[in-house]
């Protein structure tokens, strides 16, 4: 009875845990489309505008579909995205674990992406396809300089575990030793092109292939891409601060540290997902051959350059 | 002018040589001038003399390296007269051809892609001929069809 | 929750959040730029220009059609998903404009798919289509912008029109 109870417990705990971190990303579109407005010199929407489109997305009244798979891409995408989001260190505090789990993580960022992919293959629409293989591509780009540069932090603190690695920095970030710095610079690249802003917003590019795989997407199925969008920019920016700012942990022990911590985080990943928008209003956008060899040819060599780096400094 | 040189007529109207010529030698004089450096065909054109029962069709060239431009004119009778398509010395001529076809109803021989352009599934007389009344087509057509009302008028 | 009080919430939704597809047919496409940036800032009502039909709620039609464009407008408009709005921008689909007695130019745009809004001018400027947006807000959040249930009701009288127009009249009874 007592297990069952603190089951139900875990689960509920975990649900709202899910529902915050979406709510969170919401609100980060609405902020966000309100920063790009400033940039642009506007006044732009409300920063609450997330919650309605997504709410009028929801209350539409035909919801066209193309087949079970496209129904169902959605929810794999969705539940990919909130299983990431579970297994990230959030402000020190985390709810799944296991030995390895950057592995892990970097397993599961794929499987939304996949979802997305599938959902939006089975549409049919030609333009979909298109940016499908787009986003494939640029995915096998980012992924190269991404994972060298998370191999060079897991050399220097000896260890395969997103929190082992948040544990270590507490007191001293990551970002502040040398070679890390190179790492982040890297990481925030990739992350551009994980958030899909520009310059590397070429999968869902409106001007050039009607926005994409999400051109056939309307109503309901909009609603949870947008959904699913909004857990992207939690889990991925969640996971650079994690990586290379401390996870936003800088009191330990104690509820009171924890909502600290919260707070610190909450704004770490807002000056991450700012950081990214003032680079996506800065620049046009790249071709898909352009993204690729950004990622490996520059990208990927200036990793190897922290990665040696770090193993220089950890032998000697 | 050079052009009138190359070809040894026309007279000079605003600045453009207006060379008019019977049907049979339009061919010669385009080749003529093609091979002599008047390399853009502009466009093709047609202009419905009604009380004459004719149609004119003017052909403009254009020379980058003498900044000229000429238009060879032609006439031929409204009625059960087909011109000559011309489509092998520029091949942007066919598609004017076609235009010319769908909006006058000029028959051009040799040219196989005659097919309608604009007007999808046009029943009527072609509609740039003087002679289409398009205040009738007008009433007849998109007037007559009535408009949607809605008996519940809640809606 | 009682059905109306959910319309209500999911007109306001609609209302706050237009996501427009333009149908830039004829000369008004110019005006809507200018809409779109700094100056006029359209997205500070929430809206914003969306690329593909699926995902758009108003359809604004900006400027002349002839029979050949309105069956791509019918089939845009067949391809947006309730509740949609049709806006008619300019003076060309309310009464053909200045190209009302062209022969291949559909006068009324009504006759063939609901319009839930006019917007009268040649061009329309700027603040007029704003204007116009904002009105249609109020008309959807009072709920009186049904076009779309007018022409799913109305769908085989819309259909008729539509086929006559296409064969220019000669419609066989």
């Amino acid at each position: 009875m007592v297990t069952v109870v603190s089951g139900l417990i875990n689960v509920l705990i975990i649900a709202i845990y899910a529902t915050v971190a979406m709510m969170i990303g919401i609100l980060f579109m609405g902020i966000g489309r309100k920063i790009v407005a400033r940039v642009h010199n506007r006044v732009g929407p409300p920063i609450y505008q997330g919650f309605i489109d997504i709410a009028k997305l929801i209350l539409k009244k035909t919801n066209i579909t193309h087949g079970w798979i496209y129904d169902l891409a959605l929810l794999f995408s969705i539940t990919g995205i909130v299983l990431t989001i579970l297994f990230l260190p959030i402000g020190g505090v985390k709810l799944l674990s296991t030995e390895g789990d950057a592995f892990l993580v970097l397993y599961l960022l794929a499987i939304p992406a996949l979802g997305f992919a599938l959902g939006a293959g089975a549409s049919g629409n030609p333009n979909s396809a298109i940016g499908v293989m787009r986003a494939l591509v640029m995915m096998l780009s980012y992924e190269l300089p991404f994972v060298i540069s998370m191999v060079a932090l897991m050399i220097y603190y000896d260890t395969t575990s997103i929190a082992e690695i948040v544990a270590s920095q507490y007191g001293k970030w990551a970002i502040l030793i040398p070679p890390f710095a190179i790492s982040a610079a890297v990481a925030d690249m990739a992350l551009q092109g994980m958030l899909m802003e520009a310059p590397f917003d070429i999968p869902i590019a409106p001007h050039e292939i009607a926005s994409g795989p999400m051109a056939e997407f309307g109503g309901k199925h909009l609603g949870s891409l947008m959904i699913y969008k909004a857990g992207t920019i939690v889990a991925y920016t969640t996971l650079f601060v994690d990586l290379f700012l401390g996870g936003g942990v800088v009191m330990k022990g104690g509820i009171v540290a924890d909502v600290v911590n919260f707070i610190v985080w909450f704004i770490l990943i807002f000056l991450v997902f700012t950081l990214s928008l003032l680079i996506n209003t800065s620049f046009p956008r790249f071709r898909i051959e352009q993204a690729f060899k950004f990622y490996w040819k520059y990208e990927a060599v200036l990793a190897i350059i922290a990665l040696v780096w770090v193993y220089w400094m950890v032998i000697s | 002018m050079k052009a009138k040189e190359i070809i040894g007529r026309g007279e000079e109207v605003h600045g453009r040589l207006y060379v008019k010529v019977e049907k049979q030698e339009v061919r010669e004089l385009i080749k003529t001038l093609k091979e002599n450096k008047f390399q853009h065909f502009v466009m093709l054109s047609c202009i419905d003399w009604i009380d004459d029962g004719e149609f004119e069709l003017v052909y403009h060239l254009w020379s980058y390296e003498y900044r000229e431009h000429v238009m060879i004119s032609t006439r031929i009778k409204r009625e059960g007269e087909e011109m000559e398509s011309l489509h092998d010395l520029f091949p942007q001529i066919e598609t004017y051809e076609r235009e010319i076809k769908e909006m006058y109803g000029v028959n051009f021989i040799g040219n196989e892609r005659l097919t309608p352009f604009f007007l999808e599934g046009w029943p009527h007389m072609p509609p740039m001929r003087k002679d289409f009344d398009s205040k009738k087509f007008i009433k007849d057509v998109f007037e007559s069809i009535p408009p949607v009302e809605d008996e519940d008028e809640g809606i | 929750m009682k059905y109306e009080e959910w319309s209500k919430i999911s007109r306001i939704a609609s209302k706050k959040s237009l996501w427009i597809l333009h149908f830039c047919t004829g000369c008004g496409a110019i005006e809507m730029p200018p809409v779109m940036t700094s100056r006029f800032d359209m997205e500070r009502f929430g809206m914003a220009p969306m690329a593909t039909p699926r995902q758009a709620d108003v359809l604004l039609i900006t400027g002349y059609l002839t029979v050949k464009t309105l069956k791509r407008v019918i089939q845009v408009y067949e391809q947006m998903q309730d509740p949609k709005y049709v806006v008619a921008f300019g003076s060309c689909p309310i009464n053909g404009g200045m190209y009302w007695d062209s022969y291949n130019t559909i006068n009324q745009l009504d006759k063939y798919l609901p319009v839930d809004l006019y917007l009268a001018g040649c061009m329309p400027r700027p603040e007029g289509i704003i204007n116009a947006m904002m009105e249609l807000m109020e008309m959807i959040e009072k709920g009186e912008a049904r076009g779309w249930e007018k022409y799913r009701k109305n769908y085989e009288k819309y259909k008729k029109n539509q086929e006559m127009a296409f064969k220019f009249g000669k419609v066989e009874e």
